[in-house]
């Protein structure tokens, strides 16, 4: 279950995946302006999933089956 | 004839009645864009040798009778994201780029060449399309984008195809848009630019920025002269799959002499800059003499939200081998150096519920526009800034724009046209969004604008 009222430690969480891969690049300074920057994906992300989908709502894009002689 | 600022329609006919040669007009522009461009950082490359090899060829045939259409030996500036052979560089706006070269040319450029057109200039972007997350204009190796207007921000990410075409450098110019760098220059730059229906207009041999949000489509003076690019540009193509089977046609008579009815999204302009405001407001009753103005209510979506996941997830894949290898630190805009870091925070599942949204966003937006003609707003919620401040960009999200989110989610055709000046003598602009493949319908409304106002035919002292 998630925790929606604990933003924070999701973006700590989220903050340290990038700190791993890309830590040895940034500079304290780098990694506040990503926090902020991850900080606002949480919440663009808190926002699209405050709308109910049901199971019937696929993605806006559709996959097609291929064949190269067709 | 003196062609610097003249719309198309008129260098067509002197093209075709042999008033003016192809040759001459190339020339023409080829020394503007050689002795101005660098005043505005609007260009990266001069095609001095390929623009005079087509104009002779266009003067060649035109002698012998053979006019191909209106862009028969007009000459025009393509962003730089745009592939051409040749051995022309294609930089992306990139410094470490800048050397980069393709085999063949786009389809854009291939179909303009087919049309007659004259490639005079590749012209400046923001580095990788604005993709990286830049924060202010000093963000392209050929320096920042510079409006004619003032020394404000040309806008970005098609930086030099907006101030190209304002400064008279070229009459016309190929730009793309994922999210604003269409409408962004058009509104900074003062002249008219149109966001084709996603997947309108190939984009084979374009960069690519977000697969699914890419579109390309002409800045140009006038409603009219975008309508005439559009038509040699637009159409089936099998290298993009997602370039649509439908067939377009650009009509200057259809829906000429109608009257339009136009929608407004409640409080579209409430978080615009005060002269932007103000500028739409009178844009109203402007709109009143050709139409009806009518409020629409939009659902209630997280459109912000769900435009800009789409686009950092996507840009973040198309350009995870930079990102990941380090050379993006070789960028000229500092924040581009970094910033792409934080889309690996983004989880797979938020950017596929983002597309399930996007599925209610098409729809939603279609019950809207099915009601109206077009749906009008402000072309940029902000004036030109500075050249050494932040801007306010809404896909950065520190400013609302349900306009673009919607029209760019939703791959909606949209124009922008200029409509009044602040106090400092910059431009403002109001655009005009339609149902998807509806070009021609808001090139109507545009053309029918541009019948009653004159912002279009004022042009900065260079």
């Amino acid at each position: 279950m998630s925790e929606p009222d604990r933003p924070e430690r999701e973006t700590d969480l989220r903050l340290a995946l990038i700190r791993q891969r890309y830590g040895d690049r940034l500079t304290s300074e780098q990694l506040d302006v990503l926090r902020k920057a991850v900080g606002a994906l949480v919440e663009q992300a808190a926002a699209m999933r405050a709308v109910p989908l049901t199971n019937a709502d696929e993605p806006g894009q559709r996959f097609a089956a291929f064949r190269a002689d067709e | 004839m003196n062609p610097v600022f003249r719309p198309l329609g008129d260098l067509a006919e002197a093209v075709r009645t042999r008033e003016i040669s192809p040759v001459a007009l190339a020339e023409t522009f080829l020394e503007r864009l050689e002795r101005l461009g660098p005043r505005y950082n609007a260009v990266v490359t001069v095609t001095r040798e390929r623009a005079l090899t087509q104009a002779r060829r266009a003067e060649t045939e035109i002698a012998s009778g053979a006019w191909r259409g209106p862009l028969h030996g007009i000459p025009y500036g393509a962003k730089d994201l745009l592939a051409t052979s040749g051995g022309i560089p294609t930089s992306w706006g990139a410094a470490p780029l800048r050397t980069q070269t393709f085999p063949a040319d786009a389809t854009v450029v291939r179909r303009l060449e087919d049309a007659g057109a004259v490639l005079v200039a590749k012209l400046a972007m923001v580095e990788l399309a604005g993709g990286m997350g830049y924060r202010q204009p000093n963000a392209s190796f050929t320096g920042p984008g510079i409006s004619p207007w003032g020394n404000t921000w040309s806008g970005g990410s098609s930086s030099g195809s907006g101030s190209a075409v304002a400064a008279g450098l070229v009459p016309f110019a190929i730009g793309s848009e994922t999210w604003g760098s269409i409408l962004s220059p058009a509104a900074n730059c003062g002249v008219t630019g149109l966001r084709p229906t996603y997947g309108r207009v190939s984009r084979h041999g374009a960069m690519a920025l977000c697969w699914t949000l890419d579109k390309l489509g002409p800045l140009a003076l006038t409603a009219d002269d975008c309508g005439l690019v559009l038509g040699a540009i637009a159409g089936p193509d099998p290298l993009d799959p997602t370039a649509a089977a439908r067939r377009y046609r650009y009509d200057a008579a259809e829906h000429t002499g109608r009257r339009f009815r136009f929608g407004i999204v409640r409080d579209v302009a409430e978080t615009a800059e005060p002269a932007v405001r103000e500028a739409f407001m009178r844009s109203l009753e402007i709109l009143r003499t050709i139409g009806t103005v009518e409020e629409v209510t939009l659902a209630d979506l997280p459109y912000d939200a769900i435009t800009r996941t789409i686009l950092m997830a996507e840009a973040a894949s198309a350009f995870e081998d930079m990102i990941e290898s380090g050379t993006i630190t070789e960028l000229t805009a500092p924040e581009d150096r970094y910033t792409a870091y934080a889309r690996d925070a983004i989880l797979a599942k938020d950017y596929i519920r983002a597309l399930r949204l996007r599925a209610h966003v098409v729809r939603e937006a279609d019950r809207v526009l099915s009601q109206v003609d077009a749906l009008v707003g402000p072309g940029r919620p902000a004036v030109a800034s500075p050249l050494d401040q932040e801007f306010r960009s809404a896909a950065r999200g520190n400013v609302p724009d349900v306009m673009g989110a919607i029209g760019n989610a939703a791959g909606l055709p949209a124009i922008a046209v200029p409509n009044g000046f602040t106090d400092a003598g910059l431009p403002t602009s109001l655009q005009f969004m339609g149902r998807a493949w509806e070009e021609n319908l808001i090139l109507a409304a545009a053309r029918a604008w541009q019948r009653v106002t004159e912002w279009h035919l004022r042009h900065p002292a260079v």
